[in-house]
């Protein structure tokens, strides 16, 4: 990857990444999610789902799996919003970017 | 070191933050060893670079600092980057194209590191141009000289009046202390011849002694101070010659 993930684009990724599980997912799942489509070292994620669950965006829940308590994270509605808002961002972020790339736009 | 003993260790190293923090991160990352499974044991902990970097990115953003996950290089990350480097050391100056790879491949490694990352990546982009840059300076220089035989000569008459200028300078200054410690032996000198007349001609030799103790002092004083001004600008002119030489090598901050 040539271009840098600033901490917004990390939290909108983790964001949809994490959405994207109806009953929500665990650390380990959404590292390797996002390590699909991204080049992210392993220690980047923790602080992350860390700063969403304080900012109410995600929420927190042990589930019995194979006699260990397993920590899950779900989107809350504040994290669904706040989703929605990154990727009408991005939209037009992209967008403009793509046009430029592309040529035919007015500057 | 295992699984055990990093957990131990983050939580050691986790110990001024808050219960309540430390054990959401002890809890994240032991979920996560056992969702790796015990045969990715080691490559987790390699990837992680090890508690002292997983600590210090949680305290990071626990205490909203900037993160530099370049102090905390996993030997994974060196190797990475070291090759880089190194391939950047070769192409400086020669291949414009394979230079700007090595530096792309630099950011790729810098991407993802969080908040931490764009800061990263500028210095390196800074670093990786501005030495090939002074190495196409030093190669046209070398280049003129090369084809033009008449710069040798210039090059060597500037070099020669420098050189000259600066033992100009140190003449003088080690001129100055001779001459303060010749007044001090003439004033030694007329006390001597003083007190051979004292006999015959007494008020001569209350003259010239008195002459030969002033000069003797103020030549004292003299090369006590000429000595202490070569001290202070000898040092001086050396490190300014130094920086000087240094210049066109290191850049401005040397």
């Amino acid at each position: 990857m040539v271009f840098n993930t600033g901490a917004a684009l990390l939290d909108a990724i983790v964001l949809a990444v994490v959405s994207r599980e109806k009953e929500g997912t665990y650390g380990y799942k959404i590292t390797q999610d996002v390590r699909k489509v991204l080049e992210v070292s392993e220690s980047t994620l923790y602080p992350v789902l860390r700063r969403l669950q304080k900012d109410d965006c995600l929420e927190v829940y042990d589930r019995q799996y194979d006699g260990r308590n397993r920590r899950y994270y779900k989107v809350t509605d504040r994290g669904a919003a706040q989703l929605m808002l990154y990727r009408s961002e991005w939209k037009r972020y992209s967008s403009k970017i793509n046009a430029i790339f592309e040529g035919g736009v007015d500057l | 070191m295992s699984r055990r003993e990093f957990i131990e260790e983050l939580e050691r190293l986790l110990a001024d933050l808050p219960e309540e923090e430390r054990r959401a991160a002890v809890q994240y990352y032991e979920d996560y060893f056992a969702d790796a499974g015990p045969e990715h044991e080691a490559d987790v902990i390699r990837e992680l670079g090890g508690p002292e970097k997983t600590a210090a990115s949680i305290r990071a953003d626990y205490y909203g600092t900037e993160f530099r996950e370049e102090d905390y290089d996993n030997k994974a990350y060196m190797e990475k980057y070291g090759q880089n480097s190194r391939r950047r050391e070769e192409n400086a100056g020669w291949n414009e194209g394979a230079d700007h790879a090595a530096n792309d491949s630099g950011r790729q490694d810098a991407a993802g590191s969080g908040p931490g990352a764009w800061s990263e990546s500028d210095s390196r982009q800074q670093s990786g141009p501005g030495t090939s840059r002074r190495m196409k300076i030093l190669l046209v220089v070398l280049l003129a000289l090369a084809l033009i035989p008449w710069l040798w000569r210039v090059l060597l008459a500037i070099l020669g009046c420098v050189f000259g200028l600066v033992c100009a300078s140190i003449g003088i200054f080690a001129g100055l202390v001779i001459g303060s410690a010749a007044i001090m032996i003439a004033g030694i000198i007329m006390i001597g011849v003083a007190v051979v007349m004292v006999i015959p001609f007494l008020p001569v030799a209350f003259l010239v002694g008195g002459i030969g103790l002033i000069l003797f002092a103020l030549g004292m004083a003299a090369t006590v101070g000429t000595v202490k001004l070569c001290a202070i600008v000898y040092p001086a002119m050396f490190k300014g010659i130094i920086n000087l030489c240094r210049r066109p090598f290191y850049g401005k901050a040397v």
